[in-house]
């Protein structure tokens, strides 16, 4: 615990900046180069194969749509469960209800959505015994499908709890009396949410946001699990290039990897910049 | 309202629970006609099993350890101190869970070979901190900021020293933010697929890697059984974690999970 003793607290950052420069930097750097070096040297020629490559085009707008929808759900319903259970959640049994989806790995979850909702699954069963449907081939594909429905459901349910859990804190430190100021003002209780509630929520919800999308779109297991063989998602199809026998196509699965990448990058420039506008806002609201 | 979020949340851990001590149960069928424990039988009689509960135990545990020394540190220091570039050195720490985990495995897998971490526990343990670190420190600094710093001026002033500071105000006051944190950061261990078998090389046999291979078998009850090991093992993490506090940690507030 030396660390503790120094008395140069920025020494305490250290360990956190090694592992994060010398892994997931390093790692990222060595991706990058190996996607761009092939036999004879430099060549942009992996990015121009995968962006001639229908399958990965097809797969890179899948991916996308699947993250997009997901993060949406989870970011809507996880606010909605916040901003009305928050009483309930304030005791710890509510709380440990919160956590415990959390118990099951995500491919776990995964399995449990092929149990309720594949067409042999218990919800196909349950209409059945409703003499709604005759045989499993009339309910409908929702795993293992082609929009992906299987891995957004798995992803909302098993992110719901994180934005609950992002949120929580927002809400507990939330000023009481503001909400009063803006009733006696004559606000009604949008205008609570929208002055009182929404300029702390909207930096945390971008955060949340920006985590989720990112585990999202890069996921491989849970698409693994309940995928389609066309389109795959982007780091399934990744994944499998990488470890296609003569190691001819690696070089496209690091480019697909670092397109991934450079997208999470850009959104994270974008955020970055609305919630520093946003923050300069409150800070001028407040009359700082 | 809450009850209804309940049972979306439970019901289908209970049907998995059903699923796995079923027998023969048909599409058609709402209950199952019959049951057995042969699911759990399966896996109970199978070696690999037992090996893979262990390597992953020991992977898990060296992933908890390590974050605690990355994270308790950075987690202070950001809590208490400002200073320019802060919110630069925010977005550096958060990385890890933003670039895509396999972007990063698929890029040192082969600096892992050289070093000779590839196929080794160790080299998963290291990939294992990728996903989890970034979370550490969020949990551990909010737990830091919700203390604030009085309780350690307070003690200093009275003359306490640095370990005594750590150990009689940070360990029982952070106690939450640590159960948080070590169930969290198991449960992502145990997840990793793709991370551990890159870099595991399919030498390291986790759980996930011996799950992954059974899902295609036919035997849904084994599967379904599988899966509830999966829960069973961070439970046990807890309790050991739980009992190490009890007898380590002084000043006990006994709350479960924050």
């Amino acid at each position: 615990m030396k660390w503790f003793k120094s008395n140069n607290w920025s020494l305490a950052l250290l360990p956190a900046f090694l592992f994060t420069f010398c892994l997931v930097v390093y790692g990222l750097f060595m991706a990058a180069q190996e996607s761009v070096t092939t036999l004879n040297g430099f060549s942009l020629d992996a990015y121009k194969n995968i962006f001639d490559n229908e399958a990965f085009l097809e797969s890179l707008t899948y991916s996308l749509r699947i993250a997009f929808v997901s993060t949406v759900l989870s970011l809507v319903l996880g606010l909605l469960l916040t901003k009305f259970l928050f009483e309930t959640l304030n005791n710890h049994l509510a709380r440990t209800v919160v956590w415990l989806p959390m118990l099951f790995p995500h491919f776990v979850w995964g399995y449990m959505m092929i149990l309720l909702f594949s067409q042999t699954g218990w919800f196909s069963t349950m209409l059945h015994a409703m003499s709604i449907i005759d045989s499993p081939d009339q309910f409908p594909v929702l795993t293992n499908d082609r929009y992906g429905i299987g891995i957004i459901l798995t992803y909302t349910l098993k992110e719901i709890p994180f934005v609950v859990l992002m949120l929580l804190p927002v809400y507990a430190q939330l000023n009481r009396d503001l909400p009063n100021v803006v009733m006696t003002l004559g606000g009604n209780k949008w205008h609570v949410f929208k002055t009182v509630e929404w300029p702390w929520l909207f930096p945390v919800l971008m955060e949340a946001g920006l985590i989720v999308f990112a585990f999202i779109l890069a996921a491989f297991e849970v698409p693994y699990l309940l995928g389609t063989t066309y389109p795959k998602m982007v780091s399934v199809l990744a994944y499998e290039w990488f470890y296609q026998g003569d190691w001819s196509k690696r070089p496209e699965s690091f480019a697909v990897m670092m397109t991934v990448t450079a997208i999470i990058f850009g959104l994270l420039i974008i955020l970055l910049s609305l919630v520093s506008r946003s923050r300069y806002r409150m800070m001028k609201g407040n009359g700082m | 309202m809450y009850i209804f979020f309940a049972f979306v949340l439970f019901f289908p851990v209970l049907l998995l629970l059903v699923k796995s001590v079923s027998y023969g149960w048909r599409w058609g069928e709402i209950i199952p006609t019959s049951f057995s424990a042969r699911g759990f039988d399966v896996l109970l009689n199978d070696s690999r099993f037992y090996s893979a509960i262990g390597m992953s135990f020991l992977i898990g545990n060296m992933v908890i350890l390590l974050n605690l020394l990355i994270a308790v540190p950075a987690a202070r220091a950001l809590a208490f101190h400002t200073f320019r570039g802060k919110s630069l050195v925010e977005v550096v720490l958060l990385l890890p869970i933003l670039i895509p985990s396999l972007a990063v495995a698929m890029g040192i897998h082969i600096t892992m070979i050289r070093l000779g971490l590839a196929d080794q526990w160790l080299g998963v343990v290291l990939v294992h901190l990728i996903p989890t670190v970034p979370y550490s420190i969020k949990i551990l600094r909010s737990g830091f900021e919700r203390l604030g710093q009085k309780w350690e001026e307070q003690a200093s002033s009275l003359g306490g020293t640095k370990m005594a500071i750590l150990y009689r105000i940070y360990l029982p006051q952070l106690l939450p933010s640590f159960r948080s944190m070590v169930f969290l950061i198991f449960v992502i261990s145990l997840s990793q697929y793709a991370l551990t078998s890159i870099i595991g090389g399919g030498n390291v046999l986790t759980l996930a890697m011996l799950y992954f291979p059974f899902l295609s078998s036919v035997d849904e009850a084994v599967i379904a059984s599988f899966s509830i090991v999966f829960a069973l093992l961070p439970i046990c993490v807890m309790i050991g974690f739980e009992l190490v506090f009890r007898l380590v940690i002084p000043y006990q507030k006994r709350v479960f999970l924050d």
